[in-house]
């Protein structure tokens, strides 16, 4: 889909730049409409919302705001409270969220997906990232070095180890 | 490609048994008369009971034969002779025998205990002729010593077994007192400790063990130097062990999750943690509380911990972090420190509990090193139970090991616990990620030390099963708490997201066991003080105040 979008724009530019349907203007370029993109980019996956961030400078700012992550880790779930936001936002953000835990769970859990869990993944993704913003407050609040072993947060390590089949 | 007849192999397997030159020591003579081993006949299989290892190890070898070699898998699948299967062993042989990769194993032996100390130094090529041997595969023999299959071969197999059968006597020759066999025992397991691979397997816990049994001969019953270890050293090892193996993680979800059940509602909570280490708990159940519908709590923490050496003051950096955390998510939030080296140490007035307030104790495997009693004093787990109960706390939610550790005999203990931490290394060896491996390795190890060679009050690795905590807490006066089917979950799911298969969250009657391979090595329960007099002492009329 972000292929197309693309080429659309191409397109667009393309019959602008050429000189014979000058009288023409083009009927639609979307990055004139940044709500309609915002619309469309909210519906990614990961994967082309990541591919998006490299199309153009607009599409890049576009894709780091958070509440296109938000939608992310929230899209199999009924709405959540509204104080999870302000949470979130405290602890690093959607988007290290949905990188840092969420996605991690996701797949690791999906192997044995049960539809009921979706919410208690997302729960679970937010104590792990709270544990995980813990440590980054270690990490770099500590001047005596006192946690010297730790100079990176280690909680969500285990996440990113390689599954065993 | 010879075929081998499977009637032949049989015939060999059973002829050669009964004409070996020897005639062979008890174990073979009793194999005529054995049964078929009954289990695998209501499969189909019709295996000798004697056999049963035997034809395990070569199916091993089988399959990684099969795996190596996926050529000769194909010259095989495509033959159409079938053996007959249900006579496993003789099929298993004839299969082997058609690879050309020869397995690398000569030996397989029944191994006596008692005179293996003999052959201990023997080189693979002679076969001992005091060893009772059973020389099946002569072909395979020959071949052996130039391919090597990267297997647990047999002989180190069963160097495995009989170390582990050296340590049994050893330890059972310290309970004598009978310290100079027990030294030479020593010698020959560390020379045995050569021939098998430490890395990994049996063999790494077993040279724990040897450690820990040479400690308690050459350095006596107090000697451990567990407790000399700095409490900044403990809190790395312990951190990395939080790290390597979900044991702790778990601790702390099932924990949280039952606190903040027995929380809802409240809106002055106080929790008490018996050894607040770096505090990795509590961050997860501040969002919990925070994200909790109605809004967060006022949250008071009160972090118990080992005094720090050098003036810093660890407790208080750990409460001001909390406090921070607490901060960015709105949460009201305190933190008091109690620096005490022992926990028997701590009196309920350095709590400061507030009557108002609902609590909660949290004691993450600290119960069981107030189990030791002294020659002068009774054990303290009484009046630390009694004060805990005074506290009238909401909840005590209580994580210790599942292992059987307290008992006063030594063999019985040295026996459960090398069974322990054997499944606890197994399920160590899962994790790929170093350097938390090797310091959570250490951290256990640790604890094995304190178990084997410490007495008295230096031994504080006091772990009992959890029928016992049930039964000593009961007549404390708290009756249990179940934990609840979002705790079973919660632990599901995370077990589930560390990459090891073996892991297993059971259910036992409103507590929740994790453990490896149906082994249960930690156990959580939650308790709750009973309002009433406690029921050990029931006074006929009058009605003690609770």
């Amino acid at each position: 889909m972000v292929q197309n979008h693309h080429r659309g724009c191409h397109r667009q530019d393309h019959h602008g730049t050429v000189g014979e349907n000058k009288e023409k203007r083009p009927k639609f370029f979307i990055n004139d409409h940044v709500d309609i993109l915002i619309e469309i980019l909210k519906r990614l996956d990961c994967r082309s919302l990541c591919v998006a961030a490299s199309v153009c400078r607009l599409w890049c700012t576009i894709a780091r705001y958070d509440s296109l992550w938000e939608n992310l880790c929230f899209r199999h779930v009924s709405p959540p409270p509204s104080s999870v936001r302000s949470v979130v936002l405290a602890l690093g953000g959607y988007k290290r969220l949905y990188m840092g835990c969420v996605r991690p769970v996701r797949s690791r859990l999906g192997r044995i997906r049960k539809a009921s869990w979706a919410r208690d993944e997302v729960q679970l993704s937010l104590s792990l990232f709270c544990v995980d913003y813990y440590e980054r407050l270690g990490g770099g609040g500590n001047s005596n070095g006192r946690l010297v072993g730790e100079s990176s947060p280690s909680s969500l390590r285990f996440l990113c180890k390689p599954v065993n089949v | 490609m010879v075929l081998y007849d499977s009637s032949t192999l049989a015939g060999s397997i059973s002829g050669s048994s009964s004409s070996s030159s020897k005639p062979p020591p008890f174990p073979l003579q009793r194999e005529q008369q054995q049964d078929i081993d009954g289990h695998l006949a209501g499969a189909g299989y019709k295996v000798r009971s004697s056999e049963l290892r035997k034809v395990a190890q070569r199916l091993e070898r089988l399959e990684t034969a099969m795996v190596n070699s996926p050529a000769d898998l194909s010259q095989l699948a495509s033959d159409t002779i079938h053996y007959n299967p249900s006579d496993l062993a003789s099929w298993v042989d004839s299969l082997l025998s058609e690879f050309a990769l020869n397995p690398t194993c000569p030996y397989e032996f029944v191994t006596d205990p008692v005179t293996n100390r003999t052959v201990v130094n023997d080189s693979w090529t002679t076969t001992a002729t005091n060893m009772p041997l059973v020389h099946q595969d002569v072909s395979y023999e020959e071949q052996s010593l130039n391919n090597k299959l990267p297997i647990v071969t047999a002989m180190e197999e069963d160097s495995g077994i009989r170390l582990v059968h050296m340590l049994m006597t050893c330890a059972e020759c310290v309970q004598c007192g009978d310290f100079t066999l027990a030294t030479s025992f020593l010698e020959d397991m560390q020379g045995l400790l050569t021939q098998i691979n430490t890395v990994c397997g049996i063999g790494k816990v077993a040279g724990h063990f040897i450690d820990a049994l040479s400690r308690r001969i050459f350095q006596g019953i107090g000697g451990g130097s567990i407790d000399g270890g700095s409490a900044f050293e403990n809190e790395i090892l312990y951190h990395h062990f939080y790290e390597a193996c979900p044991y702790l993680k778990f601790a702390h979800f099932t924990a949280n999750q039952a606190i903040l059940e027995a929380f809802v509602g409240h809106e002055c909570v106080h929790v008490v943690d018996f050894n607040l280490m770096h505090g990795l708990q509590w961050p997860a159940l501040i969002q919990a509380l925070a994200l909790r519908p109605g809004g967060p709590p006022l949250l008071r923490l009160t972090g118990i911990g080992p005094p720090s050496p050098d003036g810093r003051d660890s407790l208080r950096e750990i409460g001001l972090r909390l406090a921070e955390l607490a901060r960015s998510v709105n949460v009201r939030f305190a933190f008091r420190g109690v620096a005490a080296s022992r926990l028997e140490d701590v009196k309920p007035w350095m709590l400061q509990v507030n009557p108002k307030e609902s609590v909660a104790v949290n004691s993450i495997m600290q119960l069981h090193r107030l189990l030791g009693s002294g020659p002068n004093r009774n054990s303290p787990i009484e009046t630390v139970l009694s004060w805990i109960r005074s506290l009238n706390p909401k909840i005590m939610t209580v994580v210790e090991q599942e292992a059987n550790h307290n008992q006063p005999g030594f063999l019985d203990r040295f026996t459960e616990a090398l069974h322990y931490y054997s499944t606890m290394f197994d399920s160590l060896e899962a994790c790929s990620v170093q350097p938390d491996k090797a310091l959570a390795e250490i951290y256990i190890q640790r604890e094995i030390t304190n178990v084997v060679s410490c007495e008295g009050s230096a031994r504080v690795e006091r772990h009992e099963p959890l029928a016992k905590w049930r039964t000593r807490l009961s007549g404390a006066g708290f009756r249990p708490l179940h934990l609840g089917s979002n705790a079973y979950k919660q632990a599901s799911m995370l077990l589930t997201l560390f990459s090891a298969e073996g892991y297993s969250v059971e259910e036992n009657d409103g507590c929740l066991t994790l453990g490896w391979h149906n082994r249960p090595l930690i156990a959580a329960s939650a308790w709750q003080a009973v309002p009433d007099a406690p029921a050990e002492f029931p006074a006929p009329d009058t009605h003690r105040p609770s």
